[in-house]
């Protein structure tokens, strides 16, 4: 038996995004050693990638007057199609407020009301009250009823990060980096930690903790064309539902965002319609009014982004050797505007695609962008099935945004949910002990070490782990995209079964030793073709369309049959999920109109409403 | 057809110390708007799967894949290869601690600096969660976020030749991060507090004006206009002090 | 008492700590210092374009109103203070220097090639400037001594002595300026380039004159 280092402390979080940083600085103020474990440096996390803003009812912009927790509350629960658990959307609005002004008091530089009259790009004319002058304004979003959208420029992801991570740093609180974590210690009824390798090193180490919160953000790399970070996995997620006890709810639920950068599917974020930018097809025609009269480009991301499918499918994409795709228009904006309050838009245009969007237009398509399903858990962020064992963030399936997420709000759940989440931890650690056989460590870590070893030895085979993983992508991108159907669905499950039995077979083509990245990433493709898997079969299960699942062959919205939510296991030992349902938690907002999308009488979208 | 592409990327294995870093020249087929994000990745996929570098955002957004370009500290994934010519050179940031090939470790760099320079909101007040915001005036906030842009790349660090031979020296990202929080006014450090973290030879005074920080840095920051405000606001204060 | 005390070894604390700032307030104080009387100098020398009557009525007047030794005595002050403030910039161990020049090399950057040949060309005109000073001073200073001076081999000497003076006065202008933020890179750049372009011109210019006249008188 090889020799492996062993850390203990009271609450071990894995991941350094908003969401584990927040949980972690809560648990440490109530006293707890708190360890975090992330995979690069905390500053580099996906977290920062957010550019447009974060949701909170703070009623201080011209706009936004009016605005209360009621109405975030609502907003919430119509973009989740009511697939969110109500209880959980009624907290997380009334403390979003208190998250935003708090992350001031820490430093981050939120942009500030400015008194006086201002005209909207659409000529519209607004009038900030100078009681409000030097409070924190926000900005407009898709699916709010009020601009509630908290932001710092196009730079809020990187603001909060900094901030939060310079509370972490004031704290001393330990952050081991570049490291991964690769499986959770449990005994079936607790987690008592993870075993962890180096990415610096090679070598596995033990972690030993009392509470372990899983905060490892989305997964969005499963998709070939993704906005994500490329560490955006799911290995989290994935570490979880090995251990066949903890489910994950509704995987299903992917969220496509609107304008991707056609090629290479950075994110051009929805400030840029907020801010009044507009989307035009080939004959650049503004399309969106057509669909959508009232909410016009501004309609939730599901919805845009299916109809700009639909509208290319009507043959009024652009052709582009990448695809068809459309546009995305800001010249309108003014130079001003869009080299300081969209810089980082008007960087990445230039410097990705060569295209200055002061005099061009921006080429764009809908791109895979958020997971809303996840480790599933409670209220208080506890996961379902293990005991010590939390998550929050992203990761999560707490469930905050059911079937579509809002813009705007992933950024509030990151840190509200760690506030609340970091809260119940620390009072369950309170009471908790750490109480593991070294057995069952070295168990754990005897399995990891086998699998590492029939991976350099290619003991099981010879599979590249490249090649599988490019297949999954692909498979995900066809198959299981924005508009879905039973036949696709069908074909995508069964690649991802032979995908999953051929992950078993993977053998490195390199030796393998110290830090080596092939290694690293043939230790993730089991998991990852799990989730895809996870993914192809709950969309195939789910007759229905909700959110941002839409089945072409069911296009409506079934509250009959389909008011639940998806939790998908992987039991040990069975080479296919398992999938299981609960009911959602409605407390306040019956099942109704959304006032947007397909599915809604208030909209001219369908042919049939349109005469 | 596009053009062949020659990258020379230096090797080394931290575990291996007998083995003097080297340049090892692979070739490659350049596609249409490949950056190096693309082109490393290829390599890794189809030439050799142990070469170290890192990426996350592959947008210029997160700060891991400062490198040295021919040369240049800037980040690779931003980089498109139809602006380099047919043989292209990487090499690791200098400075940092090197942790194989490409990879080097800033983050226990700007941990340090983050550190020493207590870049934190110092204050005593006590958040009120029932109390709103603290009011500033938007162009305050305006430019505390020019300075807060800093993605702690490295790359004004690895060009910088005081930060190579003096490794305490704060370097511009340093000098910046001070500068972030001398503008903001939920900050209550005193002057004499900020001289003794950069009034000194490892903070303002130790920078010789070589500006490779300014012309590298991939933020655009106005470092040398910042780097000058520290530098009279510090030198009052020491002659005030 | 007990506060005093403790407020006492603070500021010898804090003055310590002051070191740097005092020496950088030197370093720039004795550098643009003496690029002003560099230029001084040149304007002063360039005198000789005005005919030799010109030149030997201004070297008379500083000698009679203790102008020359002023000047000297100035050199003197200015070039120790600025020597010593210098000298902590100036990488001293070997391997500082090793890094140093393999950095520029790499990273091809002009800034930084230019403040290594700052230190190259400091150090000349250390070795240089006394050279001439001492020469000056104790061979005397009137057109036809000058002249004869210049129609030598120490022509050469002077040549060396221009370039390096002006490339060195005009990068010391340059850096201080940015580093103290006085003005934008681009327009230091372009403000200090003209300079240097009017006053090599002057310089050679004289130079020529008084070589030519060397080899006439
Ligand atoms: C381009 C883009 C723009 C966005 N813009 C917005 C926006 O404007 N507003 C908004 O509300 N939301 C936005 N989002 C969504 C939002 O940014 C994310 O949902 C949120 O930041 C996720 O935070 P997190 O803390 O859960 O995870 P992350 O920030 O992704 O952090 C995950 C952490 O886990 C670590 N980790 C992962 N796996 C492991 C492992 N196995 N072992 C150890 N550590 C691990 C990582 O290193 C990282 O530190 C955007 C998303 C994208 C892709
Ligand atoms: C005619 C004589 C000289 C003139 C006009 C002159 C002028 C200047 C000026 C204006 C500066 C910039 C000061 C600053 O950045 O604060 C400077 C810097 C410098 N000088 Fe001189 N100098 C002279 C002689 C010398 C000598 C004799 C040396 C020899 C060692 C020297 C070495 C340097 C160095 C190394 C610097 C760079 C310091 C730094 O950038 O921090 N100089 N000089
Ligand atoms: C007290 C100090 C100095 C005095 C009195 C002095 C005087 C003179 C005189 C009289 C000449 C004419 C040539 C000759 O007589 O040899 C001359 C030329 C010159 N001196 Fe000096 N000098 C002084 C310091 C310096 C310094 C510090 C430099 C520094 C870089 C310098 C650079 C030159 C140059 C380059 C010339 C050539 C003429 C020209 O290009 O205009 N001198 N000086
Ligand atoms: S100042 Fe610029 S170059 Fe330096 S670390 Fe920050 S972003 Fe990178
Ligand atoms: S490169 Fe270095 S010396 Fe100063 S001007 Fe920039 S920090
Ligand atoms: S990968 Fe994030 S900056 Fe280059």
């Amino acid at each position: 038996m090889s020799s492996y280092d062993v850390f203990t402390t009271d609450v071990l979080i894995v991941g350094a995004g908003l969401a584990g940083e927040r949980a972690a600085i809560e648990a440490a103020e109530h006293g707890h050693s708190v360890i975090i474990l992330s995979l690069v440096p905390p500053r580099r996390s996906h977290s920062t990638a957010a550019q447009g803003g974060m949701q909170a009812s703070l009623a201080n912009s011209a706009k936004g007057a009016g605005d209360n927790p009621d109405v975030h509350f609502a907003d919430t629960v119509k973009g989740s199609d009511w697939g969110c658990d109500q209880d959980v959307a009624r907290l997380f609005a009334e403390t979003a407020p208190i998250a935003v002004r708090q992350m001031a008091h820490w430093g981050v530089p939120w942009n500030r009301v400015t008194a006086g009259k201002k005209v909207l790009p659409d000529g519209t004319e607004i009038y900030d009250d100078p009681d409000k002058e030097g409070l924190i304004t926000a900005r407009n979003f898709g699916g709010t009823a009020k601009w509630r959208t908290c932001y710092v420029s196009d730079g809020t992801g990187h603001c909060l990060q900094y901030a939060m991570d310079s509370v972490v740093v004031k704290l001393g609180i330990t952050v081991h980096d570049r490291v991964e974590a690769i499986s959770l210690i449990h005994d079936d009824t607790r987690c008592s930690g993870a075993v962890v390798r180096c990415l610096r090193t090679g070598k596995l180490r033990v972690y030993l903790a009392k509470s372990t919160v899983i905060a490892t953000g989305g997964y969005g790399r499963l998709y070939g064309a993704s906005t994500n970070a490329i560490i955006n996995e799911g290995s989290g997620m994935f570490i979880a539902l090995n251990t066949g006890i903890v489910p994950l709810g509704n995987m299903e639920a992917v969220q496509f965002h609107p304008t991707g950068i056609v090629p290479t599917w950075i994110l051009v974020t929805e400030g840029a319609r907020g801010d009044g930018g507009y989307l035009l097809d080939k004959n650049l025609h503004r399309f969106m009014p057509d669909y959508e009269p009232a909410k016009k480009e501004l309609a939730s991301r599901d919805v845009v982004s299916r109809r700009m499918t639909q509208h290319i499918r009507k043959g009024f994409g652009v052709d582009s050797p990448y695809g068809a795709h459309l546009w995305l228009d800001i010249r309108h904006l003014g130079e001003r505007h869009i080299n300081t309050n969209l810089r980082e838009i008007a960087n990445i245009c230039r410097n990705f695609a060569g295209i200055d969007p002061v005099h061009e237009l921006i080429p764009v398509r809908p791109t895979q962008h958020y997971s809303m399903g996840g480790v599933r858990t409670d209220i208080n962020g506890m996961a379902y099935g293990l005991e010590g064992l939390f998550a929050v963030g992203e990761a999560a399936c707490w469930d905050l945004h059911g079937f579509n997420r809002l813009g705007g709000n992933s950024l509030a759940e990151t840190i509200v949910a760690g506030m609340i989440v970091g809260k119940q931890v620390a009072i369950y650690t309170k009471d908790a002990s750490i109480n593991v056989s070294t057995t069952l460590i070295q168990e754990h870590v005897r399995e990891q070490e086998e699998r590492i070893h029939n991976l350099l030895n290619c003991t099981n085979g010879k599979e590249n782990v490249y090649e599988i993983r490019r297949e999954m992508e692909n498979t995900l991108m066809e198959n299981v995209g924005i508009f879905r159907t039973g036949e696709a669905l069908e074909k995508a499950v069964n690649k991802l079964d032979e995908l999953y039995h051929r992950s078993l077979h993977v053998g490195l083509r390199s030796n393998g030793q110290g830090p080596n990245p092939e290694l690293a990433s043939a230790l993730r493709i089991n998991g990852m073709v799990k989730l895809a898997y996870l993914i192809a079969a709950g969309a195939l299960a789910r007759q229905e369309s909700r959110g941002s699942h839409y089945r072409e062959d069911f296009p409506q919205r079934d509250d009959v049959n389909w008011l639940k939510r998806t939790l998908a296991y992987w039991p040990k030992g069975s080479d296919k999920p398992v999938l299981k349902y609960e009911d959602v938690k409605i407390t306040e907002l019956p099942p109704g109109d959304r006032g947007y999308g397909e599915g809604s009488k208030q909209t001219a979208g369908t042919s049939e409403v349109s005469k | 057809m596009g053009r062949q592409l020659t990258l020379h990327i230096l090797r080394y294995n931290p575990d291996k110390p007998e083995v003097k870093p080297y340049l090892q020249p692979f070739k490659l087929e350049e596609e249409e708007r490949m950056t190096l994000f693309v082109a490393l990745n290829k390599i890794r996929e189809e030439q050799d799967p142990t070469l170290q570098f890192d990426f996350v955002c592959r947008a210029a957004i997160c700060g891991s894949c400062g490198m040295l370009i021919n040369g240049k500290p800037t980040l690779a994934c931003k980089t498109l290869t139809k602006d380099l010519p047919n043989e292209i050179t990487l090499m690791p940031l200098p400075v940092f601690q090197m942790l194989g090939d490409l990879s080097v470790d800033t983050g226990t760099w700007f941990r340090e600096l983050n550190i020493k320079t207590e870049a934190w909101i110092k204050t005593e007040k006590k958040f009120d969660p029932t109390a709103l915001e603290d009011r500033m005036s938007n162009d305050e906030a305006l430019a505390i976020y020019e300075a807060d842009r800093c993605i702690e790349c490295g790359c004004c660090i690895g060009g910088c030749a005081t930060a190579n031979i003096n490794p305490d020296f704060l370097g511009a990202a340093g000098i910046n991060r001070v500068a972030r929080f001398m503008v903001d006014p939920r900050d209550e450090r005193s002057e004499a507090e900020y001289f003794e973290i950069v009034g000194t030879g490892e903070g303002v005074f130790g920078c010789v004006g070589l500006m490779a920080c300014d012309d590298n840095c991939p933020m655009e920051i106005p470092l040398q206009e910042q780097l000058a405000y520290v530098r009279r606001k510090m030198a009052l204060a020491g002659i005030k002090m | 008492m007990e506060l005093q005390r403790s407020t006492e070894l603070q500021k010898t604390y804090v003055t310590s700590s002051k070191l740097e700032l005092v020496a950088d307030i030197i370093q720039l104080v004795s550098g643009v210092s003496l690029a002003f009387f560099l230029w001084t100098h040149m304007v002063f020398v360039g005198s000789i374009l005005l005919g030799v009557s010109a030149f030997n009525k201004l070297a008379a007047f500083m000698e009679e109103y203790y102008l020359l030794p002023a000047a000297v005595v100035f050199i003197i002050i200015a070039f120790t203070a600025h020597v010593g403030a210098v000298l902590r910039r100036i990488p001293g161990r070997w391997r500082d220097q090793k890094i140093i020049w393999q950095h520029a090399k790499t990273i091809k950057h002009g800034d930084t090639w230019s403040w290594l040949f700052q230190v190259v060309s400091g150090a000349a005109i250390l070795i240089l400037a006394t050279i001439h000073v001492f020469v000056v001073v104790y061979g005397g200073i009137s057109a036809d001594l000058s002249s004869d001076r210049m129609h030598s081999p120490f022509l050469w000497f002077y040549l060396a002595l221009l370039f390096l003076g002006e490339y060195h006065a005009s990068i010391g202008l340059y850096r201080a300026a940015i580093k103290w933020g006085w003005i934008k890179r681009q327009t230091a750049k372009r403000v200090l380039g003209f300079a240097t372009i009017i006053f090599l011109a002057i310089g050679l210019v004289t130079i020529g004159t008084l070589w030519m006249l060397g080899g006439s008188l």
